[in-house]
């Protein structure tokens, strides 16, 4: 951190240029495995210089049992890089199934963060009447989280807005319109835009997933263009069979482009989205992943695209497929016309990568952290709980496991690291199942410039 | 007061009143439950009845086959009559299913959205 500037960098290729992450963090859960222990924020080292390069070298407990987390975020970033009085020291950890928000202090002992404040679930409800936290995303020094569903689990949710002291504000948008469901969102300032995309109810989603709740319209099918300023949406794209539960959605890096993608899960395919010359946003699916047959399932198994990533550089986009157990890269130079560099298997359902540097894989690539140079990539294998327990039993008695790509940021390409796997499996509660990571100095999913 | 008895914890058995949900009454006992959201919603505290009968009108994280299986949300659940259940993961077993593998019949969804094939559907709303 030099002394002029607040948190982050001054643009993505600064971001490119900074240190080599040696820390980083993901949450590992209990919740719904059998283990009646807190879920916890494990930090895991990641120096090749170390000694414990490649282990668990601290886990953060939360208070109580139960919360499911799963996805987090910084109370500033590169969107305050210009505010001194900023810096990135907390983690924002939610808890899906507590509705409790963990601020969590990573910079007084970045390899032994402790529990700085809880925002709590029930006083959420009764002020915003929100549960169901997904994405944090922090604007300037304000915080806003997507939630899923209302007190009582129903879509479509809507956003907390904290202030930076974590102090609820209330809800941030002024409208939902007629936005059926919520789930992650991104947004970039020069366009006044801020996209958002579809899961389901917390009460659909929760306990596990109903195939045919999609066709009984439980499941989401649309992404939403809002107005950033007017905290209003003001236009859907409906995507149809082509976009079956939409899940994550990522902007360009360059704060000046229109372009974004959004993964849609069950269709297995890549929406990308960008604003034509007349301010109008337009959409077209660029990546299908077409289902593969397996030798026990009478129907062929669909991909399960649950998140994607954008490189520093923009060049690359990187996607998964949770059943069939793949991780590709596509560079993304013309945004319409993606082009496949490389792809790695690891678990899933087709036996292609049932074991991985010696470890038995239970579930496969579901969320993954990039690092700001583009060249070490972090993938982890649970998705949540009740599914995880749907499509992987056996990751009961496994756990998850953490493994890390080398990506060719030359000409393309992904390789498995031999020398890196955390086996979360053999963590002294018993088998915990790890999920999304970040690092100590900014990542990939997390950095937003104005 | 009603009895509650854990199958697969040595048949050990507990006196509850039936005013709070089995969540609670059976955690002040020193019962150690997996739980989650709390409000009958996201299935963490699924256990299953042997036998006996609870209302759990407000649970919403069931669908009909589940309820067919036996199951009840703990966290909602309020035991009506004296009850034998099976607690934790090992009473999962029907829980999870592969939803690709093992459709759902119409009258098996949850029940805002089943037909209505089958009469005895306690949690039909309104």
């Amino acid at each position: 951190m030099d002394g002029c500037c607040g948190p982050g960098y001054a643009s993505p290729a600064e971001a490119i240029k900074a240190p080599k992450e040696k820390l980083l963090y993901t949450i590992a859960i209990y919740t719904g495995t059998g283990i009646q222990k807190p879920d916890y924020l494990a930090t895991v080292d990641v120096d090749p210089q170390s000694p414990t390069y490649s282990k668990v070298i601290h886990r953060l407990e939360m208070p109580g049992i139960g919360d499911e987390l799963h996805h987090m975020g910084w109370n500033a970033c590169s969107s305050c890089h210009g505010d001194s009085k900023m810096s990135r020291k907390y983690l924002l950890v939610p808890g899906v199934r507590s509705n409790n928000i963990y601020v969590v202090d990573t910079a007084s002992d970045p390899r032994a963060p402790k529990i700085h404040k809880v925002v709590d679930g029930s006083e959420i409800k009764k002020k915003t009447n929100l549960s169901g936290p997904h994405t944090v995303h922090c604007l300037g020094s304000e915080i806003i989280i997507s939630f899923l569903g209302d007190a009582r689990g129903e879509a479509p949710g809507g956003y907390l807005h904290l202030n930076k002291d974590f102090e609820i504000v209330g809800r941030w948008e002024n409208s939902m319109g007629d936005i059926p469901f919520s789930y992650d969102f991104w947004y970039q300032p020069r366009h006044n835009v801020m996209v958002s995309s579809e899961w389901a109810a917390p009460n659909t989603f929760m306990p596990g997933f109903d195939l045919e709740e999609v066709g009984h319209l439980k499941y989401g099918r649309r992404l939403h263009v809002w107005d950033f300023k007017k905290k209003e949406p003001v236009q859907t794209m409906y995507l149809g069979e082509d976009g079956l539960i939409p899940l994550e959605v990522k902007f360009m890096h360059n704060p000046d482009s229109s372009h974004g993608f959004c993964g849609a899960a069950l269709s297995a395919n890549v929406i990308h989205f960008w604003k034509s010359k007349d301010g109008k946003w337009e959409w077209e699916k660029i990546i299908d992943v077409e289902n593969e047959p397996h030798p026990d399932w009478p129907i062929p198994v669909p991909g399960v695209m649950s998140a994607i990533l954008v490189s520093m550089n923009d060049k690359y986009l990187y996607i998964n497929n949770w059943l069939h157990g793949d991780m590709r890269q596509y560079d993304i130079s013309d945004p319409h016309k993606p082009k496949l560099t490389g792809q790695v298997w690891m678990g899933g359902l087709l036996g292609k990568a049932p074991e991985v540097n010696g470890v038995k894989i239970a579930g496969g690539p579901q969320m993954y952290q990039l690092s700001l140079d583009g060249k070490r990539m972090y993938v982890t294998t649970s998705l949540f709980s009740t599914w995880d327990n749907q499509f992987y039993p056996e990751i009961r008695k496994q756990g998850g496991a953490m493994i890390m790509i080398d990506c060719d940021v030359e000409n393309g390409g992904m390789k498995i690291n031999k020398d890196f796997i955390v086996d979360f499996g053999k963590e002294p509660n018993g088998p915990s199942r790890c999920h999304e990571s970040r690092y100590p100095g900014g990542d990939c999913t997390s950095d937003i410039w104005l | 007061m009603t009895k509650i008895t854990i199958s697969n914890r040595n048949n050990s058995a507990f006196e509850v009143t039936g005013k709070k949900p089995l969540l609670n009454e059976l955690r002040d006992q020193g019962v150690d439950l997996p739980y989650g959201c709390q409000y009958g919603g996201c299935i963490t505290c699924a256990a299953k009845l042997i036998n006996g009968e609870v209302d759990q009108r407000s649970q919403v994280a069931l669908n009909n086959r589940q309820i067919n299986d036996g199951y009840i949300i703990l966290c909602v659940a309020k035991a009506k009559t004296d009850c034998i259940i099976e607690i934790g993961v090992e009473s999962h077993d029907k829980l999870y299913r592969n939803p690709f593998l093992d459709p759902l019949e119409p009258h098996e969804l949850k029940a805002d959205i089943a037909s209505k094939k089958k009469e005895k559907n306690k949690d039909e709303p309104q």
